[in-house]
């Protein structure tokens, strides 16, 4: 397949270059070209307003509201965001290591799934394709999920609870078995099987490497689900040390709904409270530390999208 | 081949591929204990639960906890029909969109200027319902917000039902209608280039084309992502449900489903029976849904069938 799509592309080019003279660029081209540049301007706006209010004055916002022209900047909010640096810290830590282990134990776990699943001859592989299908069709849901994991395995307040219950997914042991099987040539497999490689070799010296677009593809949307995940930390995490940082951001907005909710607070309480509540430049700033680094990295991981992620053959 | 020979065949073969059932256990485990465990719980729907003795040692009560959801009927029926409606209202709007700006963007000639326009596009998607809710926040706030600023007027968004479900459908459409046309257009990249231009030579102008190729192309792919969501019919993007709106209680009208019911009962650790007797509704109803679609796709369109 992957030959094949690349002999596809090549065609593709070369079409490019013998009828791009004549591909027509007319005026309807332009206008679609700016109705659709339009449109992603008017999706970028909110992101850039986030990134604006962090960067502006706090006393500029409360009185004028959220502006996309403030009449003062100040770096003020990511101050604040400092003084409660040492929570940041931990929660960063507390989600890299979240999104590290989740990614790498479902990625290890579902990349041997699907390529036992990939022996043709292996005569419980069609067991082993429904039991990884059901979930997608029926399952517990969340409260069943809460009582279990809590009270029959007891691991609230457990990092292990943030990274097991969504590293295995029916969707990406799909894509992953498809790729194995349309894009990973079988004959060589088979040679290093010839000269004397045992299956685990095979897998991690042949297979494995091969299918590095895709690995990284669905790696990089489980890295974000995992970097995301707000509910299952809401759920079931308690301590500070554990905390990550949606948890942290979820935590913010609650403090500042009961700082409103408390109605007519006296002046002097709101002036001494200023340092501890955070107020939205200090808001929107943590914003931006939260959601910078998928941001950042996502470029690098773009290319592989298409290539990866297609799941023409979701029946495989 | 008699059917002892036929078992002593199969657990021949297992044993000769015990490396590759060994490969299989890891995941086979992970999902035994975090996805199929969780389905076997759903029994509470039938019990009267109490910590203490757990989900298989507290006492059945049969249909008593259904019989909380007939006597708090408004609640139930309320939050079903939100999930409904919402389901609806995102599916069709949503597959719509998705499809047009992936045929938007294949029929762009500017290549460069299109692909920098979808990894833009794409980003919404990679953004926390939990961080997301601030950005809508900067937009609805009554005293600081973008929009009563820009009108003039003092907008109580949020306490007002009325304007949410208009509001949760832009945020929606915002987050998923970028990375949701990913697909389609990479269906889209696959097209043979030949068909165009062999119906450019035949005399179809571009809606022709994009009437009997384009969209052709794209119908089992939009099958079967149709097939898919059958199955989540009760479920919602929780996030969506309970971050953007605050989790406000004046928003419960027309901002409540299911999930994010239950989520707040479960946090607030209150009645279990109505909230397991919901979940197994939910659950229940996904399963025979996607059953009955996936059986009327087999009838009409069998290539496109799920199972």
């Amino acid at each position: 397949m992957s030959a094949k799509r690349k002999e596809e592309k090549a065609q593709e080019k070369l079409y490019d270059l013998q009828y791009g003279v004549k591909k027509k660029k007319g005026i309807g081209q332009y206008i679609l070209a700016v109705i659709l540049t339009i449109y992603t301007i008017i999706v970028a706006l909110p992101v850039v307003l986030v990134f604006i209010s962090a960067f502006t004055d706090e006393k500029t916002l409360a009185s004028e509201g959220f502006s996309y022209f403030p009449s003062k900047w100040s770096l003020s909010g990511f101050n604040a965001v400092l003084r409660y640096g040492h929570q940041l810290i931990v929660s960063y830590g507390v989600t890299i290591l979240v999104t590290l282990g989740g990614t790498l134990i479902g990625l290890l776990c579902m990349s041997l799934f699907a390529y036992a699943l990939s022996r043709r001859d292996f005569r419980l592989r069609g067991f082993l394709a429904i039991y990884a299908m059901i979930p997608m069709l029926f399952n517990g849901g969340q409260l069943s999920g809460y009582i279990v994991f809590t009270s029959m395995y007891g691991l609230k307040d457990s990092l292990w609870l943030l990274m097991l219950p969504i590293c295995c997914t029916t969707m990406n042991i799909i894509i992953l078995r498809t790729y194995i099987q349309n894009s990973v040539p079988e004959e060589l497999m088979d040679s290093a099987k010839i000269d004397g490689a045992g299956e685990w070799r095979t897998f991690f010296q042949i297979t494995l490497p091969l299918m590095k677009p895709t690995l990284a593809a669905v790696g990089f949307m489980m890295a974000t689900t995992y970097w995301n995940d707000w509910q299952n930390a809401l759920l079931y995490i308690d301590s500070n040390n554990k905390k990550p940082l949606q948890l942290l951001l979820v935590n913010i907005q609650k403090s500042i709904e009961t700082l409103l909710n408390a109605g007519n607070i006296p002046a002097s309480a709101l002036a001494a409270m200023q340092g501890t509540i955070p107020q939205y430049s200090a808001t929107m700033a943590t914003v931006v530390m939260v959601v910078g680094p998928i941001i950042i990295l996502y470029p690098f991981f773009q290319k592989y999208f298409a290539k990866g992620l297609t799941m023409g053959s979701v029946k495989g | 081949m008699t059917r002892k020979e036929n078992i002593l065949h199969f657990f021949r073969n297992t044993w000769k591929h015990r490396v590759h059932v060994l490969m299989a256990l890891p995941t086979f485990l992970i999902m035994f204990f975090f996805l199929y465990v969780p389905m076997g719980g759903l029994v509470m729907a039938f019990k009267n639960f109490n910590y203490r003795d757990g989900i298989w040692g507290s006492p059945w009560n049969g249909i008593q906890n259904f019989k909380f959801l007939t006597a708090s009927k408004s609640i139930f029926t309320n939050m079903t029909s939100n999930t409904l409606m919402y389901y609806v209202i995102f599916t069709l709007l949503g597959t719509f969109l998705n499809v047009l700006l992936a045929i938007c963007i294949d029929q762009l000639v500017f290549k460069k200027l299109g692909a920098t326009l979808q990894s833009i596009l794409i980003i919404p998607i990679f953004i926390s319902y939990a961080a997301v809710q601030f950005l809508v926040y900067a937009f609805l706030s009554t005293d600081t917000g973008l929009i009563n600023h820009l009108l003039g007027t003092r907008i109580r968004f949020y306490s007002e039902a009325g304007y949410w479900p208009t509001i949760l459908t832009i945020v929606k459409m915002w987050n998923s209608v970028g990375y949701g046309s990913v697909l389609y257009m990479s269906v889209l990249a696959g097209v043979d280039m030949q068909l165009y231009e062999a119906a450019q030579i035949d005399g179809a102008n571009k809606w022709k084309q994009i009437k009997h190729i384009t969209i052709p192309s794209l119908i089992p792919m939009i099958t079967v992502m149709l097939l898919l969501s059958v199955g989540n019919i009760m479920r919602s993007d929780t996030g969506l449900f309970y971050q953007v709106t605050r989790n406000s209680g004046t928003l419960v009208r027309t901002t409540q489903v299911i999930d994010s019911y239950v989520l707040n009962q479960i946090l607030g650790s209150s009645n279990f029976g109505f909230t397991a007797a919901a979940s197994f509704f939910q659950s229940i109803v996904g399963l025979i849904l996607i059953i009955i679609a996936n059986f009327v796709v087999r009838k009409i369109e069998p290539e496109n069938a799920l199972f």
